[in-house]
C-alpha cells in the first residue's frame, strides 16, 4: 500500500503532532491516578529515559561510545544529595548546579576525545565510570563515604506553593520527572535538528569528510559531551528524590553504564523516543524476572539482549517502529524547505 | 627495609597475574583489533568453574585444567559466533557484544554458585608458615609458585609466537590479514585460535589469583584485574607481549609501592590510579612502551 | 592444455559492480597481460580469481570451478596472487615472509630448497633474511612479495601491478625476473599493468578490459602493431 504522505507544518501534521502530545498527556495523567508502588515506578522510568537520552547525544547521534555515563548520573545525585544533606538546599535548586558540574565533567571527559576515539575513547569513558564510585569513597566528608548518604524524607518535601505534604511527595516528583522528560526531549529534537545536530551525525558518519566539510570536531565534541553530562546529570540530581539514599556502590557503578547502554540500543540509539522505550525495558525488566534482590537474572537477560540487538536489530524498538509506521505516513518537510531524499 | 621487599614480593605476585591477563588482551587484540571488555569476566566464569570442581572432590589442579579447556572454548566459540560476522561493521559493535558478554557471564557466574565469597584453594602450599625467609622479608611459596606459573606461561606463549608455524601463522595474520590469506593461511582459524589461547591465558590468571586476593573468588574479584591488566597492556603497547609483561610487572609493584607510602591514594583510589595511567598514555604515548602499531587517532 | 578458463566473470563490492561479464583463458606455461584504465577492472579480476571477493561467473582451474572457495582454499589449488602495494608482514623478517608463504607446505626439506632458490633468483632477499620487510626498499617489498607468493609452488603466479610506484630499473629487473620464473620454472603468469611497454615485452597474450568488458584481445605482437592500442596505452 501506499503510504499517506504528511508535510510538515500542514493542518495534517499538527494534527498527528496535537494527537501525540494528547496521547501523551492521558497516559500521564492515567499513570498520576495508580498506586503509590506503580507512579514511583514511571517516575523511575522517566528518570531512566531522561538519563539515557543524555547518553544518547553523545553515543546515538554522535557515535562517541561512553561506557562512563554511570558517573553523571552519579555526580548529579551526590551534587543533590550533598547540597540537600549538608547545606539544607530545597531540592529543586540543586538542580541547575547538579546540571552545571555534569556539564563541566562532560566537558572535560570530551577533550580526550579530541585526540582519541572509537576503543580508546572507550577506555577513557570506563576510566571515569569506575573512578566515580572509587572518588565518593575516598571523600567520605562531603559524601557519606561507602557508609552513603540518606536524605531525609522530610527534606524531600513538596515546595509549600504545590499544597503538596510530604507523603505526597511521590506524585510531585512524578510530575516534576514529567515536566523535566519533556523539556530533554524538546531540547533533543530542537539539537539534533540544528546545525549542531547535523555535525554530530557527520562526524559519527565520517570522521574525516566532517572535518574537510567545514565541521569542527573539537567544538562538536566536547560540546556533546558537555551537554550529554548534563541531561544524564539532570537526571541523576531527579534520581537522588526519588531513591533517598545514595551510596558508591549502589546504583552509580559501571552496572549502570552498562544499563543505560542496553536501555539506548535496545529502545533505539539516535532515535528521539528509543531512550523512553529502552527506559520501560530497564526498569521493567529486573521486575518482571522477580529478580531484583540478586539482579542475576535479568544480569544474564541484559546481556544476552545487548548481543541480540546488534544482531537482530540495530535500530532498536524505535527504529523498527518507525520504519513500521513509515509504510502508513510519511512525514515529508514542507515544500520551501526543499526535498530530501 | 623488609617491608619494602614484602611490599615489592607482593607487587611482583599482582604484577605478574596483570602481566599474564594483559598477555590475553594483547593476543586479542593482535588477532582482530578489538579490546575484550569480557575477558575478565570470562575468566572469572571458568574460575568458579575450577572452584565448583574442587567442592565436589577434584583437585585444584585438575579444576585450573578445566578452567583452561573451558576458557579456550568460550573464546574460540565467541570469536566464530560472535565477533566474527560484526567485525567489519564497526569498533561499537564489537564493544557492545564484549559489553552483553561482560554483563552475561558475570550474571550467569552469580546465578550458578551465588553471590557468596568462596574460598578459592591454593595450587601450592598457602599456610601462614609455608614461606622462607629473604633478606628479612618473608616469600611466601604460594607467590613463589604464581611466579613459577606465569613464568612458564610466558615462557610458553613466546615459544608460540616465536619458535611456531602455529605463532609464526598467527603473527602473519595480525600483521596483513589479506597477504595472510594471500599466503594460504587460513585467518578464520587463525583468530579463532588466538581467542581461545587468551581464553586460556586469562583463564589461568583467574585461577592463580583468587586465592591470593583479599575478596576471594567472589562476582568482583576479576574486573579490578582487567582494570590493571589494561592499563598495563596500553602502558606496553596494545600490540605487544614484551610490553604487557613488562607493564604488567610494573603496574603490580607501582601499586604495591604507592597504597604502601603514598597516603592520599593509599588503599582507596587504586583503581583510579591505573585509569589515570590509561588515560594519560592513551593521550601522550598511545603506543605504548614498546607497540609498534599506529593506534587509530585523528 | 588449458590452465584457467574465464567465462562471463562478474563482481563488484556492495551495490557496485564493476566486471560486467569477463572472458579470459590462460594456456598451461603462457604468460598473459590484461591492460586497462585505471576503473577498468583489472584489480577487481585478480581480487576475485584469488577468492578476495565474490563472484558470478564460470571460472575454472585444471578444470575445476574456483568458485566460493577462500583465498587460502585457492592457494592450495595452485593460483597464487600477488596484491596490489603491500603485500609483504611488514612486522615480520624477510625469512618469516618467505616461510608464511609456504604456509600450506608441509615438506620441511622442499621449503628451504625453496628459499635458498629464491634467495638466489633475489639476491636482494638473501642479504636481508633477518631484517624485517617494513624496512625494505619498496622495490625490494616488491620482490619479497613475488617470493612470498612463489613460496606456496603455484602453477599460475597473479601479478597486480607489480610495476607500481618503482623506480624504472628496478621495474626492469623485477620483469626480467618474471620472465625468467615463467620460462624456466614453468609457471603461468597472469600480470595486470599499467605500464604496457614491459608488459607486452614480457608477454604473449593481451586482453584490453573496458568498464568491466574485455574490448580486444590478441597476440603480443599484434598489439604493438594496432594503431589505437599504441596511441592509448603506449603512447607513440
Amino acid at each position: 500500500m501506499t503510504p499517506i504522505h504528511v508535510r510538515t507544518g500542514s493542518a495534517a501534521h499538527r494534527g498527528l503532532q496535537i494527537a501525540g502530545l494528547a496521547a501523551a498527556a492521558g497516559a500521564l495523567l492515567l499513570g498520576a491516578t495508580m498506586e503509590a508502588f506503580r507512579v514511583g515506578q514511571l517516575t523511575n522510568v522517566m528518570i531512566f529515559a531522561i538519563a539515557i537520552s543524555g547518553l544518547n547525544l553523545a553515543t546515538g547521534y554522535t557515535g562517541l561510545l561512553s561506557i562512563g555515563h554511570s558517573a553523571f548520573f552519579g555526580l548529579g545525585a551526590y551534587t543533590t544529595g550533598v547540597m540537600v544533606v549538608t547545606y539544607g538546599a530545597a531540592p529543586m535548586t540543586t538542580i541547575p548546579l547538579a546540571v552545571l558540574l555534569c556539564a563541566v565533567l562532560g566537558f572535560v571527559v570530551g577533550l580526550p576525545a579530541l585526540r582519541i576515539r572509537g576503543l580508546y575513547l572507550a577506555l577513557v569513558t570506563l576510566a571515569v565510570g569506575v573512578a566515580f564510585p572509587e572518588v565518593v569513597r575516598r571523600f567520605e566528608d562531603l559524601t557519606g563515604g561507602a557508609a552513603g548518604l540518606v536524605i531525609r524524607s522530610r527534606q524531600l518535601a513538596p515546595p509549600e506553593w504545590t499544597g503538596l505534604t510530604v507523603p505526597q511527595r511521590g506524585i510531585w516528583l512524578y510530575w516534576v520527572s514529567a515536566a523535566a522528560l519533556l523539556i530533554t526531549l524538546v531540547l533533543v529534537r530542537n539539537l539534533t535538528r540544528s546545525r549542531l545536530g547535523i555535525a554530530m551525525i557527520a562526524t559519527r558518519d565520517n570522521e574525516i569528510a566532517a572535518a574537510a566539510s567545514g565541521v569542527r570536531l573539537a567544538t562538536v565534541k566536547t560540546t556533546v559531551f558537555g551537554l550529554s553530562g548534563a541531561v544524564t546529570g539532570l537526571a541523576g540530581s531527579l534520581f537522588a528524590m526519588y531513591v533517598g539514599a545514595l551510596s558508591p556502590d549502589g546504583s552509580f557503578t559501571l552496572l549502570k553504564s552498562i544499563e543505560l547502554i542496553t536501555g539506548l540500543f535496545l529502545g533505539g540509539a539516535a532515535t528521539l523516543f528509543g531512550p523512553v522505550v529502552g527506559a520501560f525495558a530497564v526498569v521493567y525488566l529486573p521486575y518482571f524476572t522477580a529478580d531484583l534482590a540478586s539482579g542475576h537474572v535479568s544480569g544474564v537477560i541484559f546481556g544476552a539482549v545487548l548481543i541480540a540487538i546488534v544482531f537482530l536489530m540495530p535500530e532498536g524498538i524505535a527504529g523498527v517502529a518507525g520504519r513500521f509506521l513509515g509504510r502508513f505516513i510519511r512525514i515529508a518537510p514542507h515544500e520551501n524547505q526543499g526535498e530530501r531524499p | 627495609m623488609d617491608i619494602f621487599l614484602e611490599r615489592l614480593f607482593d607487587g611482583v605476585t599482582n604484577g605478574a597475574v596483570y602481566a599474564i591477563m594483559a598477555l590475553a588482551l594483547v593476543v586479542v587484540f593482535r588477532s582482530t583489533g578489538t579490546i575484550n571488555f569480557a575477558q575478565g569476566e570470562m575468566a572469572l566464569f571458568t574460575t568458579y568453574l575450577a572452584w565448583w570442581l574442587t567442592t565436589v572432590g577434584l583437585p585444584i589442579w585438575a579444576g585450573a585444567l578445566a578452567a583452561g579447556a573451558t576458557g579456550f572454548l568460550l573464546g574460540a566459540v565467541v570469536e566464530r559466533t560472535l565477533i566474527r560476522p560484526i567485525r567489519r561493521r564497526n569498533d561499537m559493535a564489537s564493544l557492545i557484544v564484549a559489553l552483553g558478554l561482560f554483563t552475561a557471564f558475570n550474571a550467569l557466574a552469580g546465578l550458578l554458585w551465588n553471590s557468596e565469597t568462596k574460598p578459592m584453594p591454593s595450587l601450592f602450599p598457602a599456610g601462614l608458615e609455608d614461606f622462607f625467609p629473604v633478606a628479612g622479608a618473608r616469600l611466601y611459596w604460594d607467590a613463589l609458585g604464581v611466579w613459577l606459573v606465569v613464568l612458564a606461561l610466558i615462557a610458553g606463549v613466546f615459544f608460540l609466537f616465536n619458535r611456531t608455524r602455529l605463532g609464526l601463522q598467527m603473527r602473519a595474520v595480525a600483521d596483513n590479514a589479506e597477504s595472510a590469506a594471500l599466503s594460504g593461511v587460513p585467518t578464520g582459524r587463525i583468530l579463532m585460535l588466538g581467542w581461545g589461547l587468551a581464553g586460556i591465558v586469562g583463564s589461568l590468571a583467574g585461577v592463580l589469583v583468587t586465592p591470593l586476593s583479599a575478596t576471594q573468588l567472589s562476582l568482583t574479584t576479576m574486573f579490578p584485574i582487567l582494570i590493571y591488566a589494561s592499563a598495563a597492556a596500553l602502558f606496553g603497547g596494545l600490540d605487544s607481549p614484551v610490553g604487557a609483561v613488562v607493564g604488567g610487572l610494573a603496574i603490580g609493584v607501582l601499586e604495591a609501592l604507592i597504597t604502601g607510602y603514598v597516603e592520599f591514594i593509599g588503599g582507596t583510589l587504586p583503581q583510579t590510579a591505573a585509569l589515570v595511567v590509561i588515560v594519560l598514555i592513551l593521550l601522550f604515548r598511545p603506543t605504548g612502551l614498546f607497540g609498534t602499531r599506529q593506534l587509530e587517532r585523528l | 592444455m588449458t590452465l584457467l578458463s574465464v567465462q562471463n566473470l562478474t563482481a563488484g563490492y556492495g551495490q557496485a559492480r564493476v566486471l560486467h561479464g569477463v572472458d579470459l583463458t590462460i594456456e598451461e606455461g603462457e604468460a598473459v597481460v590484461v591492460l586497462g584504465a585505471n576503473g577498468a577492472g583489472k584489480t577487481t579480476t585478480m581480487r576475485a580469481l584469488a577468492g578476495l571477493i565474490g563472484f558470478g561467473g564460470r571460472v575454472e582451474f585444471e578444470g575445476s570451478p574456483l568458485a566460493g572457495l577462500r583465498p587460502d582454499a585457492v592457494v592450495a589449488r595452485g593460483v597464487s596472487l600477488v596484491p596490489q602495494g603491500r603485500g609483504t608482514f611488514p612486522h615480520l623478517t624477510v625469512l618469516e615472509n618467505l616461510h608464511v608463504g609456504a604456509a600450506l607446505r608441509r615438506d620441511k626439506r622442499g621449503i628451504k630448497e625453496d628459499i635458498e632458490r629464491w634467495c638466489g633468483v633475489f639476491p636482494v632477499l638473501a642479504e636481508r633474511t633477518g631484517q624485517a620487510a617494513g624496512t625494505l626498499s619498496g622495490g625490494e617489498q616488491q620482490m619479497l612479495a613475488v617470493a612470498r607468493a612463489l613460496m606456496s609452488r603455484p602453477r599460475l603466479l597473479l601479478c597486480d601491478e607489480p610495476s607500481l610506484g618503482l623506480a624504472p630499473k628496478i621495474v626492469a629487473e623485477l620483469f626480467g625476473i618474471l620472465a625468467t620464473i615463467n620460462r624456466e620454472q614453468g609457471v603461468s603468469l597472469l600480470l595486470v599493468e599499467q605500464n604496457a611497454e614491459l608488459a607486452l615485452a614480457l608477454a604473449g597474450r593481451v586482453y584490453l578490459l573496458e568498464v568491466g568488458r574485455v574490448i580486444a584481445s590478441g597476440t603480443a605482437a599484434e598489439f604493438r602493431e594496432d594503431e589505437t592500442v599504441r596511441r592509448a596505452y603506449l603512447g607513440y
